[in-house]
């Protein structure tokens, strides 16, 4: 049976990366109001790039580990595996959460509309339900190695959908903006836009680091107490 | 040269919203992990 690591030492580990990913998240709302100039056309609400962009970037994370993890726990059957993909899929909804909220915040003013069905809003939607799903049978199933099976199965047929959302507004006509960061070409922001929107996706990738470290120490406390309460 | 679109209050919304889902998240996995 696979050794589990403490829980005690995970947890504060994650708490204290919590912290620091929150203090940076004020960091970022200063820097994004305070010291970044207003976009000519879209005005102040170009600023909810700032966090929609990182939101975006954290969910991509979480649910790309997702399907590598569950990929490596097939292969190895270590449940650390499986419990670190349960961590990041919780994780990954709660950014997507943000993303699916500032969107259409975002949508309103420079759109016209909250929503619209285009591809990557709909893809997009379809990643959220998907994890909801993940979660949902993950609490479905009691018995651990079949769930762990179940859900690695589930995952890795979800990380097919991340890179296709990703090439989606090259694939499709679509109102979405084209990526500004992650494309073949230089960044097309100006330099003080560009600075506060990588210092927001490092703050979201500490964010994601302490969520993630957090909640995978939560799952670890309780795996260790169904396995002691096995042996009793 | 064009006058700025008045559309603050959105990006308020946003940046309240945000707050509210990271920082309620970040309580619930606290709560979870005590």
């Amino acid at each position: 049976m696979t050794p589990l690591p403490s829980a005690g030492r995970v947890i504060r580990a994650g708490r204290l990366l919590t912290i620091l990913g929150l203090l940076g998240m004020a960091l970022v709302y200063v820097l994004a109001l305070q010291f970044t100039p207003v976009e000519a056309r879209q005005g102040m609400a170009q600023k909810i790039f700032y966090v929609h962009a990182p939101a975006a970037w954290g969910a991509l994370i979480a649910f790309i580990l997702v399907g590598v993890a569950s990929i490596l726990y097939l292969w190895l059957h270590d449940p650390r595996l499986d419990l670190f993909a349960e961590a990041s899929a919780e994780v990954g909804l709660a950014f997507s959460a943000v993303m699916l909220t500032t969107g259409p915040i975002w949508g309103k003013p420079v759109w016209g509309t909250w929503w619209t069905w285009d591809a990557r809003l709909t893809l997009t939607l379809f990643l959220f339900l998907l994890f909801l799903g993940y979660l949902t049978l993950r609490a479905a199933v009691r018995e651990p190695v079949e769930r762990a099976r179940f859900s690695a199965v589930l995952g890795i047929m979800a990380l097919v959908l991340v890179p296709f959302i990703h090439l989606s507004v090259y694939l499709f006509r679509t109102l979405h903006p084209q990526p500004i960061l992650l494309k073949p070409s230089r960044p097309s922001l100006p330099p003080e836009m560009l600075r506060t929107l990588l210092t927001s996706m490092g703050v979201y990738t500490l964010l994601y680091l302490g969520f993630v470290t957090l909640r995978y120490g939560i799952g670890l406390r309780r795996a260790v107490a169904l396995r002691e309460a096995d042996d009793a | 040269m064009p006058e700025l679109p008045q559309n603050a209050p959105y990006m308020v919304a946003a940046y309240v919203v945000t707050a509210v889902i990271l920082v309620g998240y970040a309580v619930s996995l606290w709560v979870r992990s005590r």
